[in-house]
């Protein structure tokens, strides 16, 4: 077996007995039920709060309020949950040194990063995977009405999002020391993105598009192809990432 | 053949100066004590040899391959035991052996066997707990299996035993000397008396150059200096030997403590012979005539003053 494969096994089964898998899809599970629930209960628990003698007119949920829920938990909760989760993914070996005796035992650092990153987006591709479904199965359920415009496009840019996350994550914890160094470094790195997209010109090829016209997608307002380009820059900007941290890494002191 | 080449290494941290010009060889099937006070340069030594830290200048070769910082090949010769071994706390020994083993590309069944062999050498076969739940002396025992898992042809222990208590400390030291023969045992340590009981060939450092090297008979005989102890059978004879005026002259140290008086001499002409034959003329018969060695202790103090 391949250094690559043995170190993804290795991160898997960690996930596992560690409970990071299990935190992350108790939390994905919840948003999957709960989004459907909370949107056809909304107008009901607005309607018992208001004041007696006021009316509002709420219109009938639908299948949109549904996937506007599923959107915005995973995209807020989601993302944060699996960034705090991930957030020792390289800085907990470092600290710890754990890796050394694998490195002195011929473990190629190249694949110790690769192999961290491809657990992680396994990992985050299961729990869209699994709240996706539970959210689809129950809305369907509740809101029998009709197809959704791009709902599959929408997915996969949140998803795409999460995967290039993941990587600025592993870039940031390859150049800086400490569990939460990777943490603060990302968080700077989208505060950067957040600054460029005041620039209406960026729009069309910042990764922050990808998680910003879901419903728009969803509903079938904006075709998919106005966010080729912002696919293409992440894809090649989750390349341009992996390529630094092994860089990175590769020339690290231990 | 030489199992470890270092040749001219120097090595900075910042302005501070770690190693200057160190060079080294290390003769297969040895065990080699590395010595040094705390921060003399041993781990960042060890650590350059790995691949884990990169030299400044010189290099190092591990069965005759160079090493290349940041690169894994030379590795493949090598077991490292860390000072502290760190390990998965949820993973269980035989499971931890295993990755090692797939890592270094043994077979499964050859992972199998060897692993029970080493729990069996190091103490561990039958715990079949978390290692989270190790005691320190475990984990270094577990680090010895792992280490030895490749069957390396150079075996680089950090201070192994510097955090052990006498147990752990004495089966650590077996495991070690139980290895002589069979791999290159590289062992760096401040404390000697380890050194003394298991190493064949020894090394001090100080302040990033090699001040002493060889073997213990090597560097004894080099170092030696005419010392003797003699004890008398009362305070008395002591003092009145110690008043003779042939060992009255320059190159003489005497000291007397008590019955017992220790001479020691750098003029080669007064020897083991000349005090015997003085103790003759003056009709003295010591309780005890000894001719010292200077020891490991002795010697480590005389060089890194």
């Amino acid at each position: 077996m391949s250094h690559f494969l043995v170190f993804v096994k290795k991160e898997l089964v960690e996930y596992v007995r560690t409970y990071k898998l299990l935190i992350l899809l108790v939390v994905f599970i919840i948003f999957g039920i709960m989004n459907p629930l909370v949107a056809k209960l909304t107008p009901e628990l607005l309607t018992s709060f208001m004041p007696e003698g006021m009316f509002v007119t709420i219109p009938e949920p639908t299948a949109l309020d549904s996937w506007a829920q599923f959107f915005k938990n995973t995209q807020q909760m989601g993302l944060i949950v699996l960034l705090l989760v991930f957030s020792g993914v390289l800085g907990t070996e470092l600290t710890k040194g754990t890796l050394i005796n694998l490195l002195t035992k011929g473990l190629s650092r190249q694949a110790v990063v690769l192999a961290k990153y491809t657990a992680m987006v396994l990992v985050w591709t299961l729990s869209v995977v699994v709240s996706a479904m539970l959210t689809w199965i129950y809305t369907v359920y509740l809101f029998p009405d009709g197809p959704m415009g791009y709902l599959f496009v929408a997915i996969f840019c949140m998803w795409l999002f999460g995967v290039f996350l993941l990587a600025l994550l592993l870039a940031s914890a390859t150049m800086v020391r400490g569990n939460y160094g990777g943490l603060l470094l990302t968080g700077l790195a989208l505060v950067i993105l957040m600054v460029v997209n005041i620039f209406p010109e960026a729009h069309t090829y910042n990764p922050l598009s990808l998680g910003a016209k879901n419903m728009s997608l969803v509903s079938g307002t904006v075709d998919p192809s106005s966010l080729y380009a912002a696919m293409v820059v992440s894809t090649l900007a989750i390349c341009g990432l992996l390529f630094l941290s092994v860089l990175v890494f590769q020339k690290k002191e231990l | 053949m030489n199992v470890l080449e270092i040749a001219d290494l120097h090595m900075s941290f910042r302005n501070n100066k770690v190693l200057r010009g160190l060079n080294m060889e290390i003769p297969e099937n040895s065990v080699f004590g590395f010595v040094g006070r705390n921060g003399a340069g041993k781990t960042t030594t060890m650590k350059i040899v790995l691949g884990l830290l990169k030299a400044q200048c010189g290099f190092v070769k591990v069965c005759g391959e160079e090493v290349r910082y940041g690169a894994t090949r030379t590795n493949r010769h090598i077991g490292y035991l860390p000072d502290v071994p760190e390990f998965y706390g949820y993973m269980k020994p035989m499971e931890y052996l295993r990755l090692c083993g797939e890592i270094t590309g043994l077979s499964s069944a050859l992972i199998k066997d060897r692993s029970r062999e080493l729990l069996e050498l190091v103490g561990l076969d039958g715990v079949n707990r978390k290692i989270s739940g190790f005691s320190r002396g475990m984990k270094q025992r577990l680090g010895i299996a792992q280490a030895l898992l490749n069957e390396p042809r150079l075996l680089i222990c950090d201070e192994p035993t510097s955090a052990l208590d006498p147990i752990g400390r004495r089966q650590i030291l077996d495991i070690l000397s139980a290895m002589r023969g069979k791999t290159t045992v590289v062992f760096s340590t401040h404390i000697l008396s380890d050194v003394e009981s298991i190493c064949d060939r020894i090394a001090v450092l100080e302040q990033g150059e090699l001040v002493l090297s060889g073997t213990l008979a090597e560097i004894q005989k080099q170092h030696r200096r005419n010392s003797y102890h003699i004890r008398f059978a009362s305070d008395g004879e002591a003092e009145e030997f110690s008043q003779t005026e042939e060992l009255k002259r320059e190159g003489v140290e005497l000291e007397r403590e008590g019955c017992s008086l220790t001479i020691s001499v750098s003029d080669v002409s007064v020897g083991a012979q000349e005090l015997i034959d003085l103790l003759s003329r003056k009709s003295m018969a010591p309780e005890r005539f000894e001719v010292l060695e200077p020891t490991l202790e002795s010697l480590f103090t005389e060089v890194v003053q």
